[in-house]
Parts: structure tokens; C-alpha cells; sequence
């Protein structure tokens, strides 16, 4: 791997000619490790650092011709030009990825996706799980810009709670739990019971990533409170950008795309909990 | 690595987006291509791909195969990697052909496109509605899908049996006069065969190679990865597959013309499949590595075309190398 000197600014070439960037390079800024097999990249691009919403994802790239395929990536946060991603390892794609330092490149695809529907005034409880948590992040973030709208953490964790630093930073509430204590629904319903669901008088409006158990049981929650819920999905992606339609999810609108017609659904659009 | 477009990839840097003038074009089934890359059916969505470059820019685009009714395609997981390939089993999911003469066809058609409309069923009944119904569209070529090896009826099970392939193709010359370009799978002991009936039997081109069946198991689960169990290879990995092809039935048929399919990821490889006896090539699953591949391969191909007159030649008077 050799230290980024850029000679050719595709992204500006594209932006020029009125088209939305191709595959580039950028240079690794910070990378660290948050938990056993568990990885922060930060990269510095103007361009996806301007354009990228909450629960958009980025394609990563290896430097490995054997393994070509893009890693897709939701945004866990962006800082002034910079772009940061939260991955597991665990294939020998997100190992290579893992290796990546400060200094190094990596190629990149972005922002793609659909993302969460925010609003100003607005009573947001994010609920996620695992992985599940860095879009979640890159919601409160927004959220923490958005006058009048508040944000509140409800994550589950298998057992360390990688990522709590990075998500209280920007919530108003945060809640979280392991697994050996329970689960997210279990949090819920502790906030119904002692009245912490609406806030200010704004009724709550979930947003959820993270396993899909955990999302159906969510979206069955949120359901039977008439409470509205944005999911965010995942799936084995090829393109990323909608062209091969590797990555379906049924929907009652039938098989859409998760890369562009997604990754956020509604849970009515899901029929989940209907 | 050969697929990057990336700012310090190469020092033979081409800005994709600058107006072009293209120097050297090729004739397939007497149809001009501005330059001798196209796009391949499985990885083009029109919606998808105009974001990021002018469609107009390429030979020509084969658009996701098209059937009679909306398909559903498979379920999930459609996808698996393997070394320096993509497996997928989409199973052609699809709104229909009427959808498609209603949405794509005419915007590709507005925005300069030439269009290859791909065809696929279920059976030779589907075949024909679509063909019916796309011969007096504005598609400027049909490319009959015999080769898809996720559909359990259609696709590969008629390209692999050169008995159905000759019947269906003596049921589909008669509907059109629109070239007819089939394309082949690669799943058969001997694709001249194959392709020597769809030949004697109307088809005006042939397009090769779809995509190879393939399988990945997760070896947590011992189960495969992909829902539909086997998929197609595509990618880097299956190039020397579809040069093999081309040649063997450049061999076989030394008049018919040929489109190359099958790893190509830069303007090198198109050009080895043009040695091999291709009067043009498609580009399929590079695009899922960079969206703009397509046209970048098309420029780098115009340029290694500049210091080879004779090739270059032939295949603007609608010729091959052999």
C-alpha cells in the first residue's frame, strides 16, 4: 500500500460533467479497532462527507484482485471532510479491509442508498442491534443539527458495548443492554412503563437497524402502538447502485431492491407487525 | 489492479466525461456500433446506470432480459463472491415487456441509445410474446436469452438442447426482421454445436458466453449461500472461458458475426476477445465493481484500436481478425 498522492480528481471530472462519481480513491485518516473484530475507517471525501444521509452506505473496496466484489458499509459518522464506517470482520474481505492504517488508500463508492426520512420537531428513538448501530450513530448525528428534534438510544450488544462512546456523543437519551441482560424490546417497554416515550408532547418515531429478528420484533412493537418505524435493511449486495438486483427484500409493493429502493423501509411497506 | 478507475491507478489517465469523438466503429448483423463495447443484459438497468454516464456513449447497451409478465425472480440471497468473480441467481426479475416499451425502451431510445432488447421465457410461448411484441418497437436489436442458468424452465435448459434451440429459433425468425442475436451459455461440452443450429436456424449474431453455473457453501453452515443453491460465475475469473468460446466458434462458423462476453475489465481484454474472432464485445459484471467501467473500457479500447489499422479495419467493414 503506498501513501495516497492523488493525479487524477475523478470525482471532479464527474461532478463537472453533471454525473454522480465513479469508483475513486481516498486516503485512510484514522483507523482503529472498537472491540474484538470490530473496526472504525475514517477516510477523508469531500464529496460523500457533504452528501451522505443517515443509513446511506458506502462500497469499500479490497486491493485484492481475487476478491472484487464491494463491501457495502453504512456511514457511522461524518466530521468536517471526513467519512467513518463501523465493520465486523469477518470474512476475508473485512480482514483485508482490517489491516488498513492512516496514510493508506482505499477505493470507494458513494453515498448510495436511501436513507432516513428526518424532520425538524420530531421524537426519534433509535433502536438497534450489533452492527446494526453505526447508520443509528450517523442518525443522531443529524438528528443533533435538526432544531427541535431529539434523539434517543435504545442498542443492544452480544457483550461489549462497542460503540456506546460514539453514540451518546449525539443522542439526548441513551439507553442500552447485553445481551445476558435482556433484550431492546425489553428497554421499550421499560420506557412505556415509566413514560419516557413521548417527549415534549412529540409522540415517538423509531428508526431501526440491526438484526432482522430483532427488527420484526421492533416493527411488531411499533405496530401495535400505531407507532411509525423506518427500518433499515441488509442483504448480500452486488452493485450496490441498482443495477444487478442481487439484493431483494419482499415488500408488499413486491421484491424492491435494497441498495436503491432501500436500505430504510417502512414496516407498513414490509407488511411487518401489520 | 485492472478494474480501478481510480486517481492513481495509471498514468494513461482518460477523462470518461469529455465530449468524444469515437474513431473506430463496428458493424454487427449490419447495424454500425459507434465503438465496439456494449453493455451486457444482466448488470443494465437504465435507471441505475444514467447517474453516472451518457448511455449514448457506448456501441451499444443489451437491457435486462424482458419477459412476457412481471417476474419475481428468485428469493434471497442472490449472491455469493468467488475468486475474482460475482456468482448471481437473480432469475431474471423483471416487470414485463410491456413495462419495458412503455419505460426504458423509449427513454434509452430519447436519450441516443442503440438498444439490444433482451428476451427471456419460460418457454417458446413467452419467447414469442416478447418477440411479438418488440418487433415493431424502436429496440434496434433482439438478443434471445437461451443461456440463464437460474430459471428452471427457458434460459440454459433450451441453449444447452440444440433440437428445442432450432425450434424455437424456427418459430422466432419468422415474427421480426429486426437482427437476431442469441446468446449462448457456456455449459455444454461443445458451444459450436449450439451455436451452429441457432445459426442454420435464423439467428443473424450470437453473443457469448452468459455466465458459467457455479455454487459457494458457508462452510459455518455447510449449506449454500445463495437461496436458489447454484448460480452464474461472471467476472475477471471466466475470461479465458469466453475467449475460448469465441475462438472455437469463430472456427466453427467463419461468417457469423460474434459478441464477446466474459471478464472483459479493460480495453486490454476487450481487444483479446476482438483477436479471437469477436466483431464486438459486452461488458457485464465489471460494472458492478465500478458503475462507469463500460465506457471506460470503450475508451481505452478506441485508443489500443489507433495502433492496429488492420483490425480496426475489418471491423468497420463488419469483418473479424479470423
Amino acid at each position: 500500500m503506498t501513501t495516497f498522492t492523488p493525479t487524477h480528481d475523478v470525482v471532479a471530472e464527474a461532478q463537472a460533467a453533471g454525473f454522480f462519481p465513479p469508483r475513486h480513491t481516498v486516503e485512510i485518516t484514522d483507523a482503529r479497532a472498537l472491540a474484538d473484530r470490530v473496526m472504525r475507517l475514517t477516510f477523508r471525501d469531500p464529496f460523500i462527507a457533504s452528501h451522505a444521509k443517515p443509513a446511506q452506505f458506502v462500497n469499500l473496496f479490497t486491493h485484492d484482485d481475487f476478491m472484487l466484489m464491494p463491501r457495502p458499509f453504512g456511514v457511522s459518522e461524518v466530521e468536517g471532510d471526513e467519512v467513518s464506517v463501523i465493520f465486523a470482520v469477518i470474512g476475508h474481505g473485512t480482514e483485508q479491509l482490517a489491516q488498513l492504517k492512516a496514510g493508506d488508500t482505499v477505493d470507494v463508492l458513494g453515498p448510495l442508498g436511501r436513507g432516513f426520512n428526518l424532520k425538524q420537531d420530531a421524537n426519534y428513538i433509535l433502536v438497534g442491534g450489533g452492527l446494526g448501530v453505526p447508520p443509528l450513530i450517523c442518525a443522531a448525528q443529524r438528528i443533533a443539527s435538526l432544531a427541535g428534534s431529539v434523539a434517543t438510544s435504545v442498542i443492544g450488544y452480544r457483550d461489549e458495548r462497542f460503540a456506546e462512546d460514539f453514540v451518546s456523543r449525539y443522542t439526548d437519551r441513551s439507553w442500552s443492554i447485553t445481551n445476558a441482560e435482556g433484550n431492546v424490546v425489553d428497554l421499550l417497554n421499560q420506557m412505556e412503563a415509566s413514560g419516557d416515550l413521548d417527549v415534549d408532547g412529540l409522540k415517538p418515531v423509531i428508526l431501526s437497524c440491526g438484526p432482522l429478528p430483532m427488527m420484526k420484533a421492533v416493527a411488531a412493537w411499533a405496530a401495535k402502538r400505531g407507532i411509525p418505524a423506518q427500518l433499515s435493511m441488509e442483504q448480500r449486495m452486488g452493485c450496490g447502485y441498482g443495477t444487478c438486483v442481487l439484493c431483494t427484500v419482499d415488500t408488499v409493493d413486491g421484491r424492491l431492491k435494497v441498495c436503491s429502493d432501500g436500505p430504510v423501509f417502512t414496516r407498513e411497506q414490509l407488511g411487518w407487525g401489520e | 489492479m485492472t478494474v480501478n478507475t481510480t486517481a492513481n491507478a495509471n498514468d494513461n489517465h482518460i477523462n470518461i466525461y469529455e465530449a468524444h469523438e469515437w474513431k473506430h466503429s463496428t458493424k454487427v448483423a449490419g447495424v454500425t456500433w459507434k465503438n465496439p463495447v456494449g453493455t451486457a443484459s444482466g448488470t443494465f438497468q437504465y435507471a441505475a446506470v444514467r447517474r453516472f454516464y451518457d448511455v449514448s456513449q457506448l456501441g451499444a447497451v443489451s437491457t435486462k432480459g424482458c419477459s412476457p409478465v412481471p417476474w419475481e425472480g428468485n428469493p434471497s440471497p442472490r449472491t455469493a463472491e468467488g475468486p475474482a468473480s460475482n456468482l448471481n441467481a437473480v432469475g431474471l426479475q423483471n416487470p414485463g415487456v410491456d413495462h419495458y416499451l412503455e419505460d426504458d425502451l423509449p427513454k434509452l431510445k430519447k436519450a441516443g441509445a442503440l438498444v439490444v432488447a433482451n428476451v427471456a421465457g419460460h418457454c417458446d410461448d413467452d419467447y414469442m410474446q416478447v418477440v411479438a411484441k418488440l418487433a415493431d418497437s424502436p429496440a434496434d436489436m433482439l438478443e434471445i436469452n437461451v443461456s440463464c442458468p437460474n430459471v428452471t424452465h427457458g434460459g440454459m435448459s433450451v441453449g444447452t438442447d440444440p433440437v428445442a434451440l432450432a425450434a424455437l429459433m424456427d418459430k422466432l425468425r419468422p415474427m421480426t426482421d429486426k437482427p437476431l442475436i442469441v446468446k449462448l451459455t457456456p455449459n455444454v461440452t461443445d458451444i459450436t454445436v449450439p451455436a451452429r443450429a441457432a445459426v442454420e436456424h435464423g439467428a443473424d449474431a450470437l453473443s457469448m458466453i452468459n455466465t458459467l453455473l457455479g455454487m459457494r457453501l458457508d462452510i459455518r453452515t455447510g449449506e449454500p449461500i445463495i437461496a436458489n443453491k447454484t448460480g452464474g460465475v461472471s467476472g475477471p475469473a471466466v475470461l479465458p472461458v469466453g475467449i475460448a468460446a469465441v475462438y472455437r466458434t469463430r472456427t466453427a462458423l467463419p461468417d457469423i458475426p460474434i459478441i464477446g462476453i466474459g471478464g472483459i475489465d479493460s480495453g486490454e481484454k476487450a481487444l483479446e476477445y476482438l483477436y479471437a474472432g469477436a466483431n464486438a464485445v459486452e461488458v457485464g459484471a465489471a460494472a458492478l465493481f465500478d458503475p462507469v467501467a463500460p465506457l471506460r473500457i470503450a475508451r481505452e479500447l478506441d485508443d489500443l484500436l489507433d495502433a492496429r489499422p488492420e483490425l480496426a479495419a475489418k471491423l468497420a467493414a463488419g469483418q473479424t481478425w479470423r
